[in-house]
Formats: C-alpha cells, sequence, structure tokens
C-alpha cells in the first residue's frame, strides 16, 4: 500500500472509529435534524416549494461539510505536531505531496460520510420529487471541490502558523467571510463589489447552482463558469497546501 | 352679471360633478376557475380569470391592473403580501381601444389558512379614481406541516443510527 | 564513513544557531554527541536527518546530501526523536505495520512480535497505545525506529523514561547492533552513564560548534582525567596493598577515595585488586572522568 493510501486510513479510521470523529458526525446529524424539523414545521416555510427547502438542505450540507473539512485541517499539521506525532511521519520515506493527499483522504472519507448521511434527509424534505436527482448528484458534482478546498486550506493554515487553535480560528474566519454574501441577502449582492465577491466565491458558486438547478431547473451546460471557479479553489487550495508542508520548519 | 354667475355656477357645477358623471373607463369582471378545488387547503393553487375591458367610447391609456388579497378572519383582518403566493401580480395596457377586452390570470399559490377576499382593481391616466372587480371570497384549510411519514423517521433516526455506532465503539472499547 | 560533516554552519534568519560543527562516523560506531541545553544537539539532528537544509559547511549521511535526498536517506535511517508521538487509538502492532507499510515493508504478525520482544514489551500488542506508560512508549519508539533495519540509528535521549534494567536491556539492544550488525549509532543524551557504557567515540558541541571530538580514552588521556571511586574495604586490610594503578586520596574509617588515571581500564585496576588478595566490599564511583571532562569543557566555552 502507498503512503498515501496509508496516511488515508488512518485519518479515516480516526475520523471514524474514536470517539471524537464520532461525536463530531453525531452534532451534524442532530444540526440537519433540527433544520430539517425547522424547515417543515415552520408555517410559511412548509409552504416554500419543496424544491426551495432541498436548496436550503443542500446549502446547509455544504457549509456543514465545509465547517468538518476545516477542523480537520487545521488539526492536519500543526495537531500532529503538538501530540509529537509529527516527526515520525516527517522522517518516513514520505514526500509532502504524499502527507498532505493521504491527510486528504480522511477528509474525502469525512465527506462521503456526510454526504451519504445527508441524503435521507434531502429525501425526506423532497417529498414533491421536483429535481430530487439532480440535487443529490450536485451536491456531490459541486459540494466535494468546494468542501475539499476548505480542507486543503486548513492544511494549510495548520503548516503555516503551526498551532491548531490559530488554523481553526483563521479557517472559521475565512470560511465565514465566503459564506456571508449568502447571509447578506440579494440587495447587497447586486453592488458591484458584491457581484466580483459573488463571481469568485466557490461558496456562491455551488449555491447559485443547486438554485439554478433545483429551483430554477437549469441544465449542467449552464453552470460551467460556477463549476470552474469551485475546481480552481480546489486546485490553489491543494497547490498552497502542498508547498506550505514542503516548506515547513522544523 | 346674473348670466355671469349663472354661468361659472354651471361650470363648476359640471367639474365638480365631472367625476361623478364620468364613466369608469375599465371594466374588470372576477371570477373563479371552475377546476379550482372545492374545498382548498394551504399549499394548493387557485386560479381566478379576468376580463379586463373598456366599455366606452374614449381609449384607456397607461392602464393598470393588479390583485389584491386580504385576510378578512374576524380579529386578523388584514392585507397580505402576496410575496409567496403569487408570481404574476399585475397587467399593464398601454392603450386599451373601445371595446378592446383584455384576458388575464390569476393563479395564486395559497400559503396560510384563514378566510381571504380577492379583487382585482385598475387604473388609468384618465379616470381619476380606481376601479375595481367584484370580489371572490374563498376559505383556506389548514394543512398538517409536518410529513410525519417522512421526516420523523429520518430527523431522529439518524441521530439514533450515529449515537448507537458511539455506543457500540464505547463498549468494545471498555470489554477490550 | 556513515556520516561525514566538515564545517557546518546553519542561521536561522539573522541567528547563527551552528557556528562550526564537525563530526564523523564510521560503520559499527556508537557517537555520542554531548553538550548543554541550546548548544545545538538537536539541530545538528535535524541537519542529518534532512528536516533543515545548512547555510554552509558540508554533510553527507550514508553517501546522500540530506537537504536534497531526504526520501532516500529516510528509507536507510531509523530515528528516535525526543518527543515520541505515537497514534494513542491504535495497538503497538498495528502502529508498527502501519509504520513499516509508509517503508513499503509488509511484516508478519511474528515479525512484529520479534520487534517487540526485542525491545522488551512482548505480551503488549493488543493494549491500546494510549494505556502505555512513558517507558512503554519509549521502548515503542525504538522499535518503531528499527522497523527498516536502518543502517544509521539516530537516537535522542532513548532511555528516557527507563528504569535501570530498561536502559540495560535497551542498551544491549543498541552494543549488539552495533557490534554484530554494523549499524552506525549517533547518540544524544545528557546520561554520562550511557555515554560511557555504549560510545565509542563522542562529540561535545557548545555554543552551536564542536569543541571536542574523538574516542573516550583519547580525550581522557588528552585531559588527564582520572576517575573517582569510594571503597569500602574490610577492617585490618592496609593500603599499601593497593595496586600501583590505584592511588589513594583520602580516607575515612573503612571508606577509601581512590582514582584510577584515564589510561586505565577500570576492569584491569579491579582484576589487579583481585589478584592482590585486597578485600574490598563495596565500590562506589564518585566521577570524575567523562563527567569531569565535560564539565571543564563546557564551563571552559561558557567562560570564553
Amino acid at each position: 500500500m502507498n503512503p498515501i493510501a496509508l496516511i488515508a486510513r488512518k485519518e479515516s479510521g480516526e475520523l471514524l472509529m474514536s470517539g471524537r470523529g464520532l461525536a463530531w458526525l453525531l452534532a451534524l446529524s442532530v444540526i440537519m435534524s433540527a433544520l430539517s424539523l425547522l424547515l417543515v414545521s415552520n408555517t410559511e416555510l412548509s409552504l416554500l416549494d419543496n424544491a426551495q427547502v432541498v436548496y436550503m438542505v443542500m446549502g446547509t450540507v455544504t457549509a456543514l461539510g465545509a465547517l468538518l473539512a476545516v477542523v480537520l485541517g487545521s488539526d492536519a499539521v500543526a495537531g500532529e505536531q503538538e501530540r509529537g506525532s509529527l516527526m515520525p511521519l516527517l522522517l518516513a520515506p514520505v514526500t509532502p505531496s504524499q502527507f498532505v493527499f493521504g491527510k486528504m483522504g480522511g477528509q474525502v472519507t469525512g465527506w462521503v460520510v456526510m454526504y451519504l448521511l445527508s441524503l435521507p434527509y434531502v429525501w425526506a424534505v423532497g417529498s414533491s420529487g421536483q429535481n430530487l436527482a439532480q440535487s443529490v448528484a450536485y451536491l456531490a458534482l459541486f459540494g466535494t471541490p468546494v468542501v475539499l478546498g476548505f480542507g486543503f486550506l486548513g492544511i494549510f493554515l495548520s503548516a503555516r502558523l503551526r498551532s491548531v487553535r490559530a488554523a481553526l480560528l483563521t479557517s472559521l474566519i475565512i470560511l465565514m467571510l465566503l459564506v456571508s454574501p449568502l447571509l447578506l441577502g440579494p440587495s447587497l449582492r447586486q453592488s458591484v463589489i458584491g457581484k466580483v465577491f459573488d463571481a469568485v466565491n466557490p461558496f456562491s458558486a455551488a449555491v447559485n447552482t443547486f438554485d439554478s438547478v433545483v429551483i430554477d431547473s437549469q441544465p449542467l451546460a449552464m453552470q460551467g463558469t460556477r463549476l470552474a471557479v469551485t475546481l480552481v479553489w480546489l486546485v490553489l487550495t491543494a497547490a498552497f497546501a502542498i508547498r506550505s508542508v514542503r516548506k515547513m520548519e522544523i | 352679471m346674473k348670466k355671469t354667475v349663472i354661468s361659472l355656477l354651471l361650470g363648476l357645477s359640471l367639474l365638480g360633478l365631472g367625476n361623478v358623471w364620468a364613466a369608469d373607463s375599465v371594466s374588470i369582471s372576477l371570477t373563479p376557475d371552475p377546476t379550482n378545488p372545492p374545498s382548498p387547503q394551504m399549499g394548493d393553487w387557485l386560479k381566478f380569470h379576468s376580463v379586463v375591458g373598456n366599455p366606452g367610447a374614449q381609449a384607456a391609456h397607461g392602464v393598470v391592473a393588479w390583485i389584491s388579497l386580504v385576510q378578512v378572519d374576524p380579529g386578523h383582518e388584514q392585507p397580505v403580501d402576496l410575496e409567496d403566493w403569487s408570481a404574476h401580480k399585475a397587467v399593464t395596457e398601454a392603450v386599451l381601444q373601445p371595446g378592446q377586452n383584455v384576458k388575464v390570470e390569476w393563479p395564486i399559490r395559497l400559503i396560510q389558512a384563514g378566510a381571504y377576499r380577492v379583487v382585482i382593481s385598475a387604473v388609468d391616466r384618465e379616470t381619476g379614481h380606481v376601479m375595481t372587480s367584484p370580489f371572490v371570497d374563498f376559505q383556506v384549510r389548514r394543512k398538517p406541516v409536518v410529513e410525519s411519514g417522512r421526516i420523523l423517521p429520518v430527523a431522529f433516526g439518524i441521530p439514533a443510527l450515529v449515537l448507537g455506532v458511539l455506543a457500540w465503539r464505547r463498549y468494545r472499547g471498555r470489554a477490550s | 564513513m556513515l556520516v561525514e560533516i566538515r564545517e557546518l554552519k546553519l542561521n536561522l534568519g539573522s541567528h547563527v544557531v551552528l557556528r562550526n560543527v564537525n563530526l564523523t562516523l564510521e560503520k559499527g560506531q556508537v557517537y555520542g554527541l554531548l553538550g548543554p541545553n541550546g548548544a545545538g544537539k538537536s539541530t545538528t539532528i535535524s541537519v542529518v536527518t534532512g528536516l533543515r537544509a545548512p547555510t554552509a559547511g558540508s554533510v553527507s549521511v550514508l553517501g546522500l546530501d540530506p537537504a536534497a535526498d531526504p526520501i532516500q536517506l529516510h528509507r536507510r535511517i531509523g530515528v528516535l526523536a525526543e518527543q515520541a508521538g505515537f497514534y494513542d487509538w491504535m495497538s503497538a502492532s498495528d502502529y508498527l505495520r502501519w509504520v513499516a507499510g509508509l517503508y513499503r515493508i509488509t511484516l508478519s504478525q511474528a515479525e512484529i512480535a520479534r520487534q517487540l520482544e526485542r525491545v522488551g514489551l512482548e505480551g503488549k500488542n493488543p493494549a491500546l497505545i494510549a494505556t502505555y506508560s512513558r517507558g512503554m512508549r519509549q521502548r515503542l519508539g525504538l522499535a518503531r525506529a528499527l522497523i527498516n533495519q536502518p543502517e544509521l540509528l539516530i537516537l535522542d535521549e532513548p532511555t528516557n523514561g527507563l528504569d535501570p534494567r530498561g536502559r540495560r536491556e535497551i542498551h544491549d539492544v543498541l552494543l549488539d547492533l552495533s557490534a554484530n550488525h554494523g549499524v552506525g549509532i549517533l547518540l544524544c543524551t545528557h546520561l554520562l552513564d550511557d555515554v560511557d557504557r555504549l560510545c565509542t567515540r563522542i562529540g561535545i558541541i557548545a555554543q552551536g560548534q564542536t569543541i571536542l571530538e574523538g574516542t573516550i580514552a583519547d580525550l581522557l588521556s588528552a585531559q588527564n582525567a582520572a576517575v573517582r571511586y569510594r571503597l569500602r574495604v574490610e577492617p585490618g586490610e592496609a593500603p599499601d596493598r593497593l595496586p600501583a594503578d590505584i592511588i589513594l586520596r583520602a580516607r575515612a574509617g573503612e571508606w577509601w577515595h581512590v582514582e584510577i588515571p584515564s589510561h586505565i581500564e577500570p576492569a584491569s585496576a579491579w582484576r589487579q585488586l583481585l589478584d592482590a588478595n585486597v578485600r574490598i566490599d563495596e565500590i562506589h564511583r564518585e566521577g570524575g572522568g567523562l563527567e569531569d571532562l565535560y564539565m571543564a569543557v563546557t564551563e571552559a566555552k561558557e567562560a570564553a
């Protein structure tokens, strides 16, 4: 087995088999349950088009996935260092990119589990069935690069800042910044700055795609630019993560 | 002097009576669609039909006709914001020729339970008052909002599943 | 030559950490790297292992440039760092199997058991590392360092947390590796007893530079350092029966304070005692030798 697979398996095992990892998944599933009950028990909201409810759930799953990713990523380097287990990894015949992709293997496992956990929620709230299959597919297609990009971002900051707390704090601030347009509402996003930010923001790209596909039934061909934004985000954050691990000073 | 006063009075009265005497330039009808559910509930769609016509001899310019909804439950009378009820809130006609009729459909989605009154209003550039259609009243029944058959098993089942795995891991850890 | 360092210099920003470090280690040798805290020992180790690139000087480890070819180097060396962290949720055998995989080595259950037995962790396989004491973690760290059968072993305080028996067991493992398997060992430690027992060569670093390097015997001889002992003799023994190689410094009742010159092996001196039928009940080492040498050299450097 190559080092990437080995590290990935270790990370996945730590996430899924340790109490800490499972507690995280429990917390996330409770949040999803609360959201689902809230969405369908509110008198007004319950009469929104079910597609809009599905859209809200998809956005929430992506945001929670990004949150888990920054938590895992922030711990990836600095956490190992604080626990004294980084040195043996650096002294093994493992290249920086193998280390980073191995760590991301654990992130992929986390996202896959979250995605699978979210599917029953998407099905349950999308009872009208409008674009349900598309919502499942697009959550994977757009959610994955956005979430994994945040994972790479966490690793980059973890290697640069060498402190789990500092990396996590910085990651969360960046996450809040990228999620903010959706909280600000459509009118503020119509300004020049708002439009530019919306255009380059990977989180906006994913959520606006969910809106276009699930609510407005637009085809994939019309989402090309947004897909490109999420993929550029993924590639850039991966490059920064590998570079920061390579240049890490012990 | 007498002639002047009489002419002045006649002119004033004609001016004053102009608005009362001027017939509505636009006529509006409002009828519910025959396929509307007889006892609609929250989430149902209702459709209303209007014919906006010009019964007069003069053309009407800048005609705007819009739908209004009010809740008429005793003690809860209030206008309704049509934001979520209808995407089709108004029609305009630059010119409505004499005898011309424009058919309009008004679809609305029933968001909230209660008793409602719908009316279509219209104005044009010349007439000095709002012209309205007859009212149509309808009742919206409450619908159970939690589709417990789907949501509840998922909302409680998924966390229970994760909790079960957590407990099993703890038990295995203690056993070994 | 397994390790050859010539005039190593390392700056961290504007701070000069290593000024002039020299070190040579042959196959099968055990080299003790000594020095006060902050002298530059760990930094030197980080250069040897390829974790830092030198600012100047030449570094050759197993014929490789560590900074240029760290991955190749890591395949052939084993390192026990001072802080040995593990994944506490794993068992020792799972952990060693996982580490072996990083080196593309597949170990059977029997091989893992042998590795653990070698460092005194037999029978500890199923337990999670979280339950391990400090000494057990140290032993596991050594097992990890040996997993790839390294040609060069770099150990930073390897007997930390071990009781005297444990220390002796680790010493035996290391002596066996160097003597019978030709493994070169670079040992960083503050325990001079360990250095005395294990090392053939030592280097003393202070303030980022090597101030003394060579075999222990040569260095002690050059410094004219004697080792001090306290002997408890049988009543009635007379000091004139002491062999010539043992110099009496003081007497207090049945306790004799003696010195053995650095060029005399203590074992040889005790043999002479036996041959002279001097009845000795106890022998205690009081100091001198390497400890005096270390203190003298490092104090002189600090004063300079």
